[in-house]
Formats: C-alpha cells, structure tokens, sequence
C-alpha cells in the first residue's frame, strides 16, 4: 500500500525483517589488539558521559569518611563492587553563566541550563524557541560539549567520532540534549537499539577486513559519487544565501564529512587491529514506548555502548537516561508517580521520599551493570573500565531545590592511569566550577594543554589534584 | 521584512515530499531522528539543523527509498527502454526528476550531475542501479532537503525581494500539502499563473480541497493541542490501565478525523472546532467517552455523539488532548491551563522571578486538584503570579481525567469545574464559568482568541515567530479570519494574500 506521511505515529519497522538483513552480516569484530603499539599505552583512553536525570539527594548521595577512606551512601550502595574505581567530585557548581539570575543565567530553567551547560559549561542561547519549567525561554545550547571538542581535536581513527546514546529519552528540545558540535548544532542521541545496533555493528563497515566484498564495494562507490556530487552542489548553494544560512550549510557539510569516511568504507574507517575478536550484543526485542522496558532498552543499549568500544568502534560515548525534568515512571519499581513530581516531594518519610530514593538507586545500579559491563573487557594488564574516563551527571543538584551550586558529579575508571581513582575529593569548601572538571576531563583525554573550556566567567585551569 | 532562516525539511515534509516524487510508500523515512520542538511546533527552521545523525539517515533513507522505488523502473521512469534506448531514458528522467525533487527548473549542471550519479550505478551495474543513485543523489542534495530561496531577482537595495514562481508555488505547497509541488503546480508556475494575488488565492482554494491537504492541516491541530506528542506520552498502568498502545493510537487517530470534519464537512469554524460534542472513534476509544461502539466499518475513526451531560467540547475534550495535557498519574490543570493561556490566548505566563522559591508545601493529604493547587495560592504572590493565570482555567478541565474519562468527582470528592480567565486583553473573556463547554463558547467567541489563532497560524506556516515587521501580514490574516466569522479555511487562504508570504528577506552578505 502506497502511504503518505501519517500524522503522529512513524511506522515501526518489522524486527524481524532488519534482523534477517542485518544479522547476515554480523561480524566478528577485531577486538583491539591490547599489545598494540599507540605510545606507551596498550590501549586508548575512552570518555563515557553517563547521565540520570532529576538531580539528587545530597543527604543520601554524598559518601562519608576521608579523601581515601569514604562510606558509600545510601543510594550509591549498588556502586559498593566498583568503589575503588570511583572518584566523587563533591563542591562542583555551574559557573556564574549558569546561575540564577547571573549573566544568561536565566534563560531556560534549571533543568534546561544544568543540561545545556552540563558539558559546555556556557549559557543558553537567547530565544524564544523552548519553554521549559516556569515558562523560562531560551533557545539551545551556545558552545562545542567537551566531547565534541575532544572528538574534533583528537579526531581518532575509529569509525564514529563520537556516538551518542539514550534510553527512552524521547523528547527533542533543549532538556533533551547534551552533546553540541557548535552553538546552535545539538546532536540527538540513538535510541533504539536495533538502530544503535545495524549501524555500528551491521552496517556500513566491511563484516571481515581483508575479505574482498565486490557487493559493498560498489555500494562504498556509488556513495563516494554521491557524496561528491552532493558536497559540490552544498558548497555552490553556500555561495547564494546569506550569512546565517551558510553557517546552517556549513554544519551540514560538516555532518556528511563527519560520516563519509565510515559509509565509504574509507581505509582506516573501521576497526583495526588483529588477535581476539568481540562480537557485538545479541539483540532481543524491546518495546521503546513501553516505561515498564525502561530497564531492558537500557540494558540493550549499555551492552551496544560497552560493545562500541571494546571494538573500538568509538572512543567518545555519551550516554543519556531519559530526559532532564523526565516524567518516567517506574511502576517496575512498584512506585506510582512520576520520576519529576516525585522528586519535588520534601517530606522526608512520605511514600515519594522512598521513591525517589529508590528510582535514585535503581539508577545507580544500572551505572553499575554498565561498569561491570567495562570491566569484563579485559585491555593488556586492566580493563576497559580502567582506560576509560567515565562521568556520571546529572542536570541538577538537590532535586527539590532546583540547585546548581553543588553537582553530584562522580568519575569512574581511571583514564589509562590518568586519574587515580578510590577518592573522595571535596571542594565544597572553596566550590569549583564546572568548567575546570571540563578542563580535566579534557586533559585526561590527553589534551595536555587544555586550561580553559566554556564560558569566561568560570575558572580556568583544572580540578585540582584529579589528573596526574 | 523579518528573515525566515532557511528551512530544512521536516521528517514528515520530507515523507510526503518523497512520497508524492516517487510514488512509494516512505515510512522508511522514519528512520530520520525526529525533529525539535519549539513554540509547539517542529517546523520551526531557527532550530532545524543537520548533525552527523542526520546525515548518516540522510544517506541510509534515500537508499532503502531508491531502491523501493526502482522496483516499478518502468512505472517510476516511464520511458521504453526498448525503443529509446537506457541512456535517453536515463537523460529524460534526470530532467523530469530533477525539476520535481528541486522544484524548480533544472540547469544543465543539474542534470549532469544527476547522470553521474547515474553512471556511478550503471557502472558495473544495471540501468535499474543506475536509475536507482540517481534517485538517492536527489534525495541527498541540498536543493531538496532545504527549501532554497536563491533564484529570484538580486537582492541590491532591496528591503524584500519578491519570490520566483517556483518559489512562491513551493511555498504554497509546503503550506497547504506539507510536501513539494507536483507537476501541475510547477507548470502553472511556468506559465505565469501564480502572478497575481487572486491567482495565487483560487489555486490555493483549489488544493485545499485536494486530498493531501487533509493530514497536512491536520498537522497545524495536532502540534498546536500538543497532540502529536502522543506518541511520547504514556500513563501510570496502575491508575490507568486501560491506556494501551492501542488505545493511544486511536486517539492519535481522532484529532486528524474530527479536523477533517469540521473544515471540510462542517462549516470550518473556530467555535465548532472548539465546541461540537462530536468524537471520531474506534470501538476502544468508544468507551473512553461512554458511547456504544460505532458499527465496525474497517479501520477509519467513526462519527459518534457524545453524552450530554458530560459537556463535551469539541478539540479541548479529546481524549488525546486531555491525555497529553496531563500528568502520568493524575490530571494538570497547570498545563491545561497553560495551553489555554499560551495557544488561545497568546499570553504565555512570564518567566518566574530569578530568586524564586519553587518550593511547594506539601500537599499529599489533598484529595482533588483543587486542593492540591491551593499550595500556589498559599505561596504567596511568587507562585500565585502566574499560577493565577493558569490554575483557574485548568480547572475548569476537572471532569476529565489524565486521559479524559468523565468524572464528577475525585477521591470520593465532588469536583467544583468553576473556573476564571483573568487578565485576558479582550473584555469580553472577564468573569466565571463551570466547565470546559462554558469556557470554550466564550473563547470561540472572542476576538483574543481568532487574533492568537492567527498568529499561531502564521509560526506554523512561516516557520519562525512572528516579528514586529509582520504587523501587516498578521492584520491582514486577522481581518480575514475576523470577516469570515472565523473560518479556518479561509485563514489559511489568507496566509497567501500577505507580504510575509510573497517576499524575502534580502540576504545578509
């Protein structure tokens, strides 16, 4: 049947239909050789961001104890197994720009600022374009997200620059993205996993290096043609239309160049690397629209992600629960109400009190799944956790306060021996701004010369005493 | 003149656009990410932008939709191989494609380069490859995913720069179909038939009554009541079990159906769009509303009365409506009143003060909305500020549940459906009311509200917010819709008799 666009429900593709397709052309993936010669290093450094929604409890998030010797909280319990990969980063505020009533600070509402600035740590662009929470405006987010940056300067050779994922995010404005290419340029993460899955491990790259395939030899042909038709014919138009429309041509010809290589099947656009192989995930099927699922999509999508990068499809991963300000519920928790309202709810013995602190830990148990997930993967004498910088955030501090004075910012992994981890490192004392966990972060990557990211009214220079 | 930033397609301009150039089924296009929301509306162009995300569906999309299309090579080219030979049939269709998929004349750069793309199929390929990059080149190219204003007249000196024919015909096609313009329209645009006001007026009357333009309308209804995201919505399964995918989806169904009915059955105004006690249901939705299940005649949403005495009210109690514009778990009479507040009224509440306490008391023990929202007023003016301008109105939603069963009371709680609009700009909004029906028959009959309903038309067709030098565009669609006793139709028509509509900005070097 012939159809045209139907107004509110995009067509589901048939499972079994991609499934056939794709599986076909499952592949053993390289495993990255851990021996491989990349400087000292048997192994590259990865960046995961990894974001709840909601804020937190500080009362039950913060451990207690030393800088060395802490007490995990009552809803960082399921972390128990990993502690001495963590690093909590207790005393990190949004800088000034960030802030109620400082500089752009108003514009968009806590949540939609906590999210936009979380890793560019600049304000939101003016605008009318997204209401949030009390009707605030703004419009989206003003700068590059540290993962972008680090993707563009660092520029690795692996297929995707940067992959972004989510689970059930499902909203499309402001307080649904974090990751931006530039001002203006937010980038939707994938979140369906058969999609995250067909892509990265079914699609464009060859199944088996070395094997000749004339088939997706032709196809890379004819999409290298059409590239070069298409780029010329940008690059023509760019010339006829005025300024800010060639800024939007501009980021267009960016995003093909940012995918060409992989869909041509350039050299060195896919895995390299010999020895032991990594397969990716099996794929079961999940209903997205389903909040019961929540647990399962993400499941999926933790498994693709660690996958990712294991193969070293990626290096550079941001991973996103939900949206900020989320209304999920979590019936499968036995808990009525929403994730936002019940996070508003200030008694501290009422039936929302238990829930939230439930749904706060039952996030942190899926952070620890998506640990143990790394950790499996063994890299030279550590494990992929262990190359890896992850950052768990969340958009807002103290939920019921809207806050953004005191972030519950937590490391994992140690960056290839760039962060020593088992700290509890706390600032409260003198606050740090957000900018300078940025910085590290960056440095971390191995951006050795960064000192300074995202707005001026925030600090340069890096978190002290975090990276060696 | 306010610039309108170039606009990307949307995913559903795109699936129409696709589907009505290729003759295929192009839901495949759903692979596209979905598009941002802003103002309500997801066509709004400061806002749509291309990331590596798109571009990677970009290129996948157009090759699953190739490929559909290839399969009918001889319905799709339409040229006897046989006779004419690939390479002429080939030229003819890079010339007939071309003009389609840019909507505009083709050079003959395009076409060349439309026949590399060709030969890069048809090398080591067939004809039917060949066809079938060329189709995917199409769907790539700038000039189709954007809606590019760069053929008419130079800009020197101009404060507005009228639009070439093909320019204004896509304009009205994206207008009133959502998708580009067919064969005809750009033919009439050739031969100069889109020169005149009146001419532009009886052409768009004529593809209003076409069938595209039923769900492309429907569109405008279905973002401005927040409808559309009903696909994202979804509902505590304790408290509200009955809310299934199925049921979700036939209330999707309705709001397109009941559009349909009152401007191309009924008599196409505002007040029946805001009042008639009619629904559109399936068997599942039927008992939503309390009605017997109308006679299954295959798949289309059915006509049905509504009872009485739930004082049904045409678009504002649609279950999809109240479902959307509610909580999980229980209603919102904040963000019911805020639609009415922002999207009938034009009013958005302004933002909080920055020092803000949003700390409410706790309210738990409160057995009904009304209870619950006492907190705002209790708050003192910080909360009540605005929430006066909101809660009122919503609660006047309190019959209807989160997803919009009648109800008369709540927690063995009679429910109290009076409510107020205060601070409306037209007088005649000023002083009570119980229940929706009673709001709705003051705001179709206000003049706030047609003005509001214009200037939401307007973002929605412009694709931008309004701008102080849109003042005459927007006078001369709120006179229209005024004079028409507030017609829906004819305010769309009257989008085309406007500046806004017919000229551009000069570009910025």
């Amino acid at each position: 049947m012939i159809q045209r666009a139907r107004s509110s429900h995009p067509l589901r593709f048939s499972r079994r239909n991609l499934l056939r397709g794709s599986l076909g052309m499952t592949a053993l993936f390289p495993l990255l050789d851990a021996q491989r010669a990349d400087g000292q290093n048997a192994a590259p450094t990865r960046l995961v961001v990894f974001t709840t929604p909601n804020g937190t409890r500080n009362s039950l998030f913060w451990p207690t104890g030393t800088e060395t010797n802490f007490q995990l909280n009552k809803i960082t319990t399921p972390l128990e197994a990993y502690k001495s990969k963590l690093t909590f980063l207790k005393g990190i505020r949004l800088n000034d720009s960030l802030q109620n009533g400082a500089l752009g600070g108003t514009l968009g509402s806590e949540h939609a600022r906590g999210t936009g600035g979380m890793l560019t740590a600049r304000p939101l662009n003016s605008g009318s374009e997204f209401k949030s929470f009390g009707n605030t405006t703004s419009g989206w987010g003003s700068g590059q997200s540290i993962d972008q940056y680090l993707a563009e300067k660092l520029n690795p050779a692996t297929p995707f620059k940067s992959l972004q994922l989510g689970v059930h995010v499902r909203d499309t404005e402001v307080r649904a993205r974090i990751a931006y290419r530039a001002s203006n340029q937010p980038i939707p993460p994938r979140e369906d996993p058969k999609d995250v899955f067909k892509t990265v491990f079914a699609g464009a790259t060859n199944a088996t290096p070395g094997t000749p395939n004339p088939e997706l030899e032709r196809l890379w042909a004819q999409r290298k043609s059409v590239f070069d038709l298409t780029n010329g014919e940008t690059n023509r138009v760019l010339g006829l239309v005025g300024r800010e429309d060639r800024e939007k041509l501009q980021a267009h010809l960016a995003a093909m160049r940012e995918v060409e290589s992989r869909l041509v099947g350039a050299p060195g656009s896919s895995a390299s690397g010999g020895g032991s192989v990594c397969q990716p995930p099996t794929l079961t099927a999940v209903n997205l629209s389903v909040d019961d699922e929540y647990a399962q999509a993400g499941q999926l999508q933790m498994d693709l992600a660690a996958a990712a990068l294991a193969c070293d499809q990626t290096r550079i991963l941001t991973f996103q629960w939900s949206y900020s300000e989320s209304e999920h519920l979590f019936q499968f928790l036995g808990k009525s109400g929403n994730h936002h309202v019940i996070s508003h709810d200030f008694s501290a013995s009422g039936a929302n009190f238990e829930a939230y602190n439930a749904i706060q830990t039952w996030y942190a148990e899926q952070l620890a799944y998506f640990l143990g997930k790394l950790d499996s993967y063994k890299e030279g004498s550590g494990s992929l956790l262990d190359n890896t910088l992850l950052l768990w955030a969340t958009e807002i501090g103290e939920s019921t306060q809207h806050d953004l004075t005191l972030m519950p910012y937590v490391l994992a992994g140690s960056a290839n021996g760039k962060v020593a981890p088992g700290r509890l490192l706390d600032f409260s004392a003198n606050r740090r701004d957000n900018n300078q966990l940025l910085v590290s972060i960056g440095q971390a990557l191995g951006v050795a010369d960064l000192n300074t990211f995202g707005d001026p009214s925030g600090a340069a220079g890096p978190l002290p005493g975090l990276v060696s | 003149m306010a610039r309108t930033p170039l606009r990307r397609l949307t995913r559903f301009e795109y699936t129409n656009a696709v589907h009505d150039l290729l003759n295929v089924d192009a839901s495949a296009a759903a692979e596209l990410p979905a598009d941002e929301i802003t103002n309500s509306f997801d066509n709004n162009a400061a806002v749509l932008t291309v990331s590596a995300l798109h571009a990677e569906k970009y290129v996948l999309v157009s090759e699953a939709l190739a490929k559909l299309a290839a399969q009918d090579l001889s319905g799709l080219v339409g040229c006897d191989v046989a006779a004419l030979g690939e390479e002429t049939c080939a030229r003819g269709f890079a010339a007939k494609l071309g003009r389609r998929a840019f909507r505009r004349a083709t050079t003959p750069t395009d076409e060349q380069n439309l026949m590399s793309a060709y030969e890069a199929g048809r090398t080591g390929g067939s004809y039917g490859e060949g066809i079938e990059v060329m189709v995917r080149a199409a769907l790539q190219s700038p000039d189709f995913l954007y809606r590019l204003e760069t053929t008419s007249p130079a800009d020197a000196g101009a404060t507005q720069v009228p639009l070439s024919a093909y320019e204004l015909a896509t304009r009205l096609s994206f207008l009133i179909w959502s998708s580009g313009p067919d064969d005809a329209l750009l033919d009439a645009a050739a031969r100069g038939e889109l020169s005149s006001k009146a001419q532009v007026a009886a052409k768009a009357r004529e593809m209003l009554a076409h069938p595209r333009a039923r769900a492309a309308i429907a569109r405008f209804f279905e973002q401005w009541t927040g409808a559309r995201r009903l696909d994202v919505t979804t509902k505590s399964a304790t408290t509200f079990p009955d809310f299934s995918p199925a049921l979700r989806d036939a209330m999707a169904a309705e709001l397109p159906a009941f559009v349909e009915h009152v401007l191309w059955s009924g008599d196409g105004s505002l007040k029946a769009l805001l009042t008639e006690p009619v629904a559109f249901v399936n068997a599942e939705l039927a008992s939503v509303y309390g009605v017997a299940a109308p006679p299954s005649s295959g798949a289309a949403p059915q006509l049905v009365s509504l009872r009485p005495e739930e004082a049904r009210s045409g678009i504002l109690t649609q279950a999809g409506f109240l479902s959307v514009q509610a909580h999980p778990d229980q209603t919102s009479p904040v963000l019911r009143g805020k639609f009415v507040r922002a999207m009938l009224l034009c009013q958005p509440p302004a933002p909080p003060p920055p020092d803000i306490d949003i700390t409410l008391p706790d309210v738990t023990e409160a057995k009904t909305a009304r209870a619950r929202l006492a907190g705002h007023l209790a708050a003192g003016a910080s909360c009540n500020g605005c929430h006066s301008l909101m809660d009122p109105i919503g609660l006047a939603f309190e019959n209807f549940d989160a997803m919009g069963r009648y109800r008369q009371d709540e927690g063995g709680v009679a429910l109290d459906v009076a409510g107020e609009i205060t601070g409306a700009t037209d007088p005649g909004l000023a002083g009570s009311f119980v229940g929706v029906r009673a709001m709705a028959e003051k705001l179709a009959a206000s003049s706030q509200v047609r003005a509001c309903l214009a200037t939401q038309w307007f973002r929605f067709a412009a694709g931008r917010s309004e701008a102080e030098a849109d003042e005459c565009s927007l006078g001369t669609m709120r006179d229209s819709f005024a004079s028409s006793n507030g017609n829906l139709l004819e305010l769309i028509v009257a989008t085309t008799q406007t500046d806004a509509f017919w000229f551009r900005s000069p570009i910025t070097p």
